[in-house]
C-alpha cells in the first residue's frame, strides 16, 4: 500500500493500492504539478522508484528541480521521460546518464508509443535496480490533448494504467480543468481510479479527493 | 477441420516445408491460408484474415513492404513478423503487432496467434468502452444530478460500463509484457497524428 496522506492530509489516501491511477484535476497555477512531484518524492524518501513524464519541462530541468526537493535522499531511483525534446540538444541523453537516473527522449507529446517506449526502458531500469514499488507522474494530459484527440489520450491512460498495475506502482496525472470542456474533463475522469481536485480557496490551496473511497472527502488545505 | 466461425490465419512465407509445418500446427483451431509471395499474400488478404504470420526476408516483395500495404488498406488485422534475428522493441515502430524469431516452436506459433486474437479483443472492448464513457459523460454534463438519479438509461449505462471494465481487466492481453503495452499504445495513437 502507497500512504500517500503525508503529503494530502486525508484518511482518503493512506493506503493506496498498488496499480491505482489518480488525477490531479484544477485550474491553472493552483499547485498540481507541485502536488504531483511531491506524491514522487515523498516515495523517493521510502526508496521507492520514481518516474516523471513530462511534457513541457527538459529532462535537464526536471532533474535538477527533483534532486533539489529530494535532497539527501542516497540511491536516489529517477525516470524521466521528456516528451518535448525536438530540437533541444545537448545535456542528458539516452544512456549517458549517471547511475540511478534513466533518461528518455521522446520528440512530441503525440507521439504516444515513443513514449509509451520511454516509460517501458525506465520502468525496466528502475525495476532492475531494485526498485520494486514506484510512483509515476505524467504532467500534463493537457498538453497531450492538445497534440492528440480524447479519445486517444482516454485509451493512452487506460492502458498505461493497466501497465502501472502489472508494476505495481501507482500513478498520477495532472490535467488543468479550464482548458477543455465539460465533455472531456468527463471523459478522461472515467479512465482513472481516483480524482484529486485542486483550487484556490479563500484561505489558500485547498484539495479533495473523490473515487478511493465512498464519496468526495472535504476539502482540505494543501 | 475449419469451420466458418474459426479465426483466419494468414502465412505469408516463401519456403514452402515453413509454411506447411506452420499449417500442421494451426489447421486444427484455425482456418489457415498460404502463400509462398507477398505479392500472393495480399491478394489472399481481406477482412476475414485475423491474423498474418508475415516472413520479413523473401524475394519479391519483403515483409516491410507487405506490411506498408497491409496498413494501407486499413484492414483489422494483426501482424506477426517472422525473423531471422530477435529484434528490439523499435521493429514495433513499424507497426507490427509481434515478432517471432526462426526457428519457431509449435507452442510459440500458437501462443502467439492467441496472443493476438486477445489483444484484438481488448481492443474492441476498449473502442466500445469508449463510446459508452462518451455517452456517460455527454448525460453527466446535460442533465442535473437529480435526474441523473432518477434516469433509467444512465443507470443501465453505469451497469454496462461496469461490465465492460471488468470484461476489460479479464483481457490483459493489451499489456502483458513491454512488447504487448507498446503495441496496444500504437493501435489506440490511430492514424490521426501521423
Amino acid at each position: 500500500m502507497y500512504d500517500l496522506s503525508s503529503v494530502l492530509e486525508t484518511e482518503a489516501v493512506s493506503e493506496v493500492r498498488p496499480g491505482t491511477s489518480i488525477l490531479i484535476a484544477g485550474p491553472a497555477m493552483t499547485g498540481k504539478e507541485s502536488l504531483a512531484m511531491e506524491i514522487l518524492a515523498e516515495g523517493s524518501r521510502n526508496d521507492d522508484g520514481a518516474l516523471v513524464v513530462s511534457t513541457s519541462d527538459s529532462a535537464e530541468t526536471i532533474v535538477e528541480d527533483y534532486r533539489d526537493r529530494v535532497a539527501g535522499v542516497n540511491n536516489l531511483q529517477l525516470g524521466v521521460v521528456d516528451c518535448r525534446a525536438e530540437g533541444s540538444g545537448g545535456g542528458l541523453a539516452d544512456g549517458d546518464t549517471p547511475p540511478g537516473l534513466y533518461v528518455h527522449k521522446v520528440s512530441s507529446p503525440g507521439d504516444l508509443t515513443g513514449i509509451g517506449i520511454g516509460i517501458t526502458k525506465c520502468l525496466e531500469a528502475l525495476h532492475g535496480a531494485g526498485a520494486e514499488e514506484g510512483r509515476m507522474a505524467l504532467i500534463s494530459l493537457s498538453t497531450m490533448l492538445t497534440y492528440t484527440n480524447r479519445e486517444t489520450v482516454f485509451k493512452f491512460c487506460h492502458v498505461l494504467s493497466s501497465r502501472l498495475d502489472a508494476a505495481g506502482y501507482i500513478g498520477v496525472f495532472t490535467i488543468d480543468s479550464g482548458a477543455h470542456d465539460d465533455q472531456t474533463l468527463q471523459v478522461i475522469k472515467q479512465a482513472f481510479d481516483g480524482l484529486i481536485e485542486v483550487r484556490d480557496g479563500e484561505a489558500g490551496r485547498e484539495a479533495r479527493v473523490m473515487g478511493l473511497t465512498d464519496g468526495p472527502t472535504d476539502w482540505t488545505d494543501l | 477441420m475449419t469451420d466458418s466461425a474459426a479465426p483466419v490465419v494468414l502465412i505469408v512465407e516463401d519456403e514452402p516445408d515453413v509454411a506447411e509445418t506452420y499449417n500442421l500446427w494451426l489447421a486444427d483451431d484455425y482456418e489457415v491460408r498460404i502463400a509462398g509471395d507477398g505479392d500472393e499474400g495480399l491478394d489472399k488478404l481481406d477482412e476475414e484474415v485475423d491474423v498474418v504470420l508475415l516472413d520479413r526476408m523473401m524475394p519479391g516483395l519483403s515483409g516491410d513492404e507487405v506490411l506498408e500495404r497491409i496498413r494501407e488498406r486499413e484492414l483489422g488485422c494483426r501482424v506477426a513478423m517472422v525473423t531471422a534475428v530477435e529484434p528490439d522493441f523499435d521493429i514495433l515502430e513499424m507497426g507490427f503487432d509481434a515478432y517471432l524469431s526462426k526457428p519457431i516452436r509449435s507452442e510459440e506459433l500458437i501462443e502467439t496467434v492467441e496472443k493476438l486474437l486477445e489483444r484484438s479483443t481488448y481492443d474492441r472492448l476498449l473502442q466500445k468502452y469508449y463510446a459508452l464513457v462518451e455517452k456517460q459523460a455527454t448525460l453527466e454534463t446535460a442533465k442535473s444530478g437529480a435526474e441523473l438519479a432518477e434516469s433509467d438509461e444512465y443507470a443501465q449505462l453505469q451497469n454496462r460500463i461496469a461490465d465492460l471494465q471488468d470484461g476489460l481487466s479479464q483481457t490483459m492481453g493489451g499489456v502483458e509484457d513491454d512488447a504487448d503495452f507498446i503495441t496496444a499504445i500504437q493501435q489506440i495513437g490511430g492514424s490521426e497524428d501521423t
